[in-house]
């Protein structure tokens, strides 16, 4: 029952002893804080719930709900009808990155106010360390049977203790068609085209990992390297080879770009470039190429942070949406695979357009890798930080 | 028959096409927010779908009251502070006015990223570590980000008119025995309310504009519209952020005509009115 | 017996001695406001540019001290971005500079005394929309598919789609857009302190209306000018927002840098030192500027001085 990932840190002999003691310091902070407001919890609530124990016992649910997620990443009539149907009436509030979840889960040391929160998945072994996720009840979500169990158990939380697939998707890119008569099928096409028809209407993703990621996968390295070899080589690829060619970081293309035809070529996700298309006025136009030979396979979860204040109203939300309806009507909406078993057939008898982007066969997703937080990633945001300013000066 | 020079008209032109430069984007989203497309910047249909959208999206009526609110509260603050500093500034301004006046320029000058960076870090220390439990609620935390830049321009701008009043209006007040607080209330207050209205109108404008500082330091539950807005563009912004800008420029020229009305009568010709805005 | 008894000089006793309140006493709750929520904070940033980011997940740490965070800054693909910041500030300014004087001139002496107020009010109009939303409008104006292009494809001035997205030429035209009332306004009233008068009594004494624009009515406008272009060009440097909307990738400005190390990068030091960069290049800058002109106007100044008295 070990998920204690140990955290690796790179430093210099005499910042070791400083880095320990901040760590042990932060920590220790970080676990009174949460400790002591626990302790306030527990003495409010009739169960008691020491440390990471579930707090929910399938009591009366509470009259509010606060989740704190990416924009516009759940169908709000699904959300109406959970509070007419359950009681409880929710507040959203949205986060650009897991990042800024976390430093603001650190900063506010159990006060947050949240309940549900919903990180990416590398990042949530050092959460649990750092004592931000609080143990989920799994009486209390018997429509988790309804999951698929390929996604369920993925190595950073083995026995769903902690957290639930929400939904997962990949990494590839759109071109525009009429401007590259050439097919593109590799992340060697995507760079070669960036270089050619497409520089200057370029855009990548507006996130460290994938944009290294460009690289390593059209360059046959596993894209959770730590090797300094080739995290130079990626920084000397990117800045000098790749940046003149940029023209936008945009993580939504589907949002704008796409719709808007401001690119010509577009690193992107797989349910926003379906998106994109989907509300284009010309979708012909547009073609969606899955990453190959390798790309990523990211998994957002639902969780739930350690101090919440309506913990019942968190495990029934996090129960009604895994119910095979609502998971598809969330799928729907979102555009991307929510985890649940059967839901292909479904979305297909449903005749949901363009699943080509939605679900993926056993070989396609053998290529999908999940990323690590490893101790290079302090290493890859300053890399990303250069391509930018690599672009702009172009 | 006058001579209308070819000076006169090339300068008539140009503000023509100033005029129409500034009031582009607006009659575009205007005229966006009839759009009734999924996507704000794809235009679909015309209708009212956005409109009605607005009733049933709680965090856009969620993010206008708060921006509502902390804008009037800010603005007040604001009003008042900088009122006072003005005041002291252009009556009594002794050895200390070089500082004080310093320190207003430094808060003009510092762009908003550093003031949205320095507070964050800030108010986490003074809400956590000293215990400030006042410091972690969101309306509080937003009010004290808009009132900055606010409070320097309002004792700039009543320092500038009260400058160009004569000081014989107060001190014949006080020959006539009438003590400080009455000559304040009674005679100085009056005398500078155009500069007093002006500057809390632009801190009013300036609260529910400001994106940057909200961003960084709003709190869950909380968040005013600007930062709404924000995070909708990642998202794919929809018509119904037009529609609400469109519902939000009718109420503020609204309040404008109100205001105006009220100055008219008050007896302040439209050119003052403008030239305290400005600083006069 | 004494004329005047202690009774009678009770009645006409003068007014009740008051405390006599320091000079500054009203400025006083604007100063502590000011102190405690600008001043403070922004030493604390001052005070964590000198430290370092502890590990992955931790923002700040000062128990060592070094100027490291500014050698980072400062490094030569940073300084691209401050150099890149400073370009976009300065012809940012330079065009706000040259639409708003001819419009403030119209404004303040041709335009219609009556209809003044309105014209104002409609200048500040496109304020009350949401900066973000203004910019937006632009976006969808100037995109490919857009109105301005298929127009100008249609009138025949454009052979193909208009490009003008994601280029610096976008980031000026929107930052220029959001700043230019901040110009106007101050503007107008500096023109409109030049009263007509002033200007009569040049035309009498035989000056042409350039000369008299550049002799009397600019020098005279100036203090007005010179606010004008600091209130454009201070948050002209610090926006980020609107470069990035308009500009992509272009549009990477120093803001944006900060920007990013406090929200993704969560390296808090490095973001403190960006900052106070951003801050001295801002300041440095403007010194620089006002150094410069003051220099350039020396041999104007020097002919135009008026030695009254006469030498012996």
């Amino acid at each position: 029952m070990s998920h204690e990932t140990p955290i690796r840190i790179l430093a210099s002999t005499s910042a070791t002893k400083i880095i320990k003691s901040e760590l042990n310091r932060r920590r220790f902070l970080a676990l009174t804080g949460t400790a002591a407001g626990v302790a306030l919890l527990s003495a409010c609530s009739p169960q008691a719930g020491a440390g990471s124990s579930p707090q929910a016992t399938g009591g009366a649910l509470e009259s509010g709900l606060s989740i704190y997620s990416w924009g516009d990443y759940d169908d709000p009539d699904l959300v109406a009808q959970f509070s007419s149907d359950l009681g409880p009436t929710l507040t959203f509030d949205s986060f650009a990155s897991n990042e800024e979840l976390i430093s603001k889960l650190i900063a506010a040391r159990g006060t947050s106010g949240y309940d549900i929160v919903v990180p990416t998945g590398p990042f949530i072994p050092q959460m649990i360390e750092n004592g931000l996720l609080s143990k989920l009840n799994l009486d209390l979500i018997p429509n988790i049977a309804d999951m698929d169990p390929a996604f369920m158990g993925r190595d950073w939380d083995p026995n769903n203790e902690y957290s639930i697939c929400k939904a997962w998707g990949t990494t590839g890119y759109v071109y525009d068609k009429t401007k590259i008569s050439r097919e593109l099928t590799t992340w060697a096409d995507f760079i070669d085209a960036a270089q050619n028809e497409a520089s200057g209407k370029t855009s990548v993703l507006d996130d460290p990992s994938p944009l290294l990621g460009i690289y390593y996968w059209a360059n046959g390295i596993d894209w959770n390297t730590t090797d300094p070899a080739n995290l130079d080589a990626a920084e000397a690829f990117l800045t000098k080879e790749l940046a003149p060619h940029i023209s936008a970081f945009d993580s939504y293309p589907g949002g704008a770009a796409i719709p808007q035809a401001q690119q010509i070529l577009m690193q992107s996700w797989n349910g926003d470039a379906r998106i994109g298309i989907m509300e284009s006025d010309e979708p012909d136009r547009w073609q969606w190429v899955l990453g190959s030979p390798d790309t990523e396979l990211w998994m957002d979860n639902w969780a739930i942070a350690e101090g919440a204040t309506n913990p019942e109203a968190a495990h029934a939300f996090i129960n009604y949406v895994l119910a095979p309806d609502a998971s598809l009507r969330e799928l729907d909406y979102i555009g991307y695979h929510t985890g649940g078993a059967g839901i292909e057939n479904a979305a297909r008898s449903a005749e949901l357009t363009m699943l080509d982007l939605v679900f993926f066969n056993a070989e396609q997703v053998k290529t999908m890798h999940t990323g690590k937080l490893t101790e290079a990633q302090q290493r890859i945001v300053k890399i990303w930080d250069m391509t930018k300013a690599a672009a702009a000066g172009a | 028959m006058i001579r209308t020079s070819f000076t006169d008209i090339s300068l008539k032109v140009w503000a023509v096409i100033v005029f129409g430069f500034l009031f582009a984007p607006i009659a575009i989203i205007i005229f966006y927010s009839f759009n009734e497309g999924r996507l704000l910047v794809s235009w679909n249909e015309f209708g009212l779908g956005s409109f009605a959208t607005i009733v049933t999206k709680p965090a856009i009526t969620n993010a206008v009251l708060v921006s509502i609110q902390t804008g009037i509260i800010a603005s007040l603050i604001a009003t008042l502070l900088g009122t006072m500093a003005g005041v002291a500034l252009a009556r009594r301004a002794g050895k200390w006015a070089p500082w004080f006046l310093g320190l207003l320029i430094l808060v003009t000058v510092t762009p908003e990223i550093v003031d949205a960076v320095s507070l964050l870090p800030w108010m986490v220390f003074l809400g956590q570590d000293v215990g400030l439990s006042v410091f972690n609620d969101g309306i509080v935390r937003l009010v004290v980000g808009h009132s900055l830049f606010s409070t320097a321009v309002v004792a700039y701008i009543v320092r500038s008119r009260l400058i160009g009043i004569d000081e014989k209006l107060e001190e014949a007040a006080a020959d006539l025995y009438a003590p400080p607080f009455r000559r304040f209330t009674q005679i100085t207050l009056p005398l500078v309310m155009p500069a007093v209205l002006a500057g809390g109108l632009l801190s009013f404008t300036l609260s529910l504009d400001n994106t940057i500082v909200s961003a960084f330091v709003q709190v869950s539950g909380t968040t005013p519209w600007p930062v709404y807005v924000l995070s909708a563009v990642r998202s794919g912004l929809r018509p119904e952020i037009a529609a609400v800008s469109t519902i939000m420029l009718l109420l503020t020229l609204g309040a404008l005509a109100l205001v105006a009305f009220v100055l008219r009568r008050a007896g302040d010709s439209a050119t003052d009115i403008a030239k305290t805005v400005g600083g006069g | 017996m004494p004329l005047h008894s202690r009774s009678h000089q009770k009645k006409y006793a003068r007014p009740p001695r008051r405390v006599k309140l320091p000079s500054f006493f009203l400025a006083i709750p604007a100063w502590a406001w000011l102190f405690a929520f600008f001043v403070a904070p922004v030493a604390l940033v001052v005070w964590f540019s000198f430290g370092y980011k502890p590990g992955i997940f931790g923002t700040h740490a000062n128990d060592v001290l070094s100027l490291d965070r500014y050698a980072e800054a400062l490094s030569p693909t940073f300084f691209a971005t401050f150099q890149n910041t400073l370009w976009v500030g300065v012809a940012g300014t330079l065009i706000c500079l040259a639409i708003s004087i001819p419009f403030a001139y119209w404004l303040a002496f041709k335009a219609p005394v009556s209809r003044r107020g309105v014209l104002l009010a409609m200048v500040m109009i496109p304020f009350w929309t949401n900066f973000l939303v203004r910019t937006i409008g632009w976006q969808i104006i100037l995109a490919p598919n857009g109105l301005l292009s298929n127009g100008l494809q249609s009138i025949g001035l454009l052979d193909s789609p208009l490009e003008i997205l994601f280029t610096r030429t976008a980031v000026l035209i929107g930052l220029v857009y959001n700043y230019i009332p901040l110009m106007i306004l101050p503007m107008f009233v500096a023109f409109d302190r030049v009263s007509l008068p002033m200007r009569e009594a040049s035309k009498d004494l035989g000056a042409g209306r350039w000369s008299t624009f550049i002799n009397v009515t600019l020098p005279l406008a100036k203090p007005g000018i010179i606010v004008g272009i600091l209130l454009v060009y201070i948050p002209l440097m610090g926006d980020y927002i609107t470069a990035t909307v308009l500009g992509g990738a272009k549009g990477n400005m120093a803001g944006q840098m900060v920007a990013n190390q406090f929200q993704t990068a969560q390296n808090w030091a490095l973001g403190s030192a960006m900052a106070v960069v951003l801050v001295l290049t801002i300041l440095t800058t403007v010194v620089i500027a006002a150094l410069v002109s003051w220099l350039a106007t020396w041999p104007v100044r020097a002919r135009q001085r008026l030695v009254l008295g006469g030498t012996s």
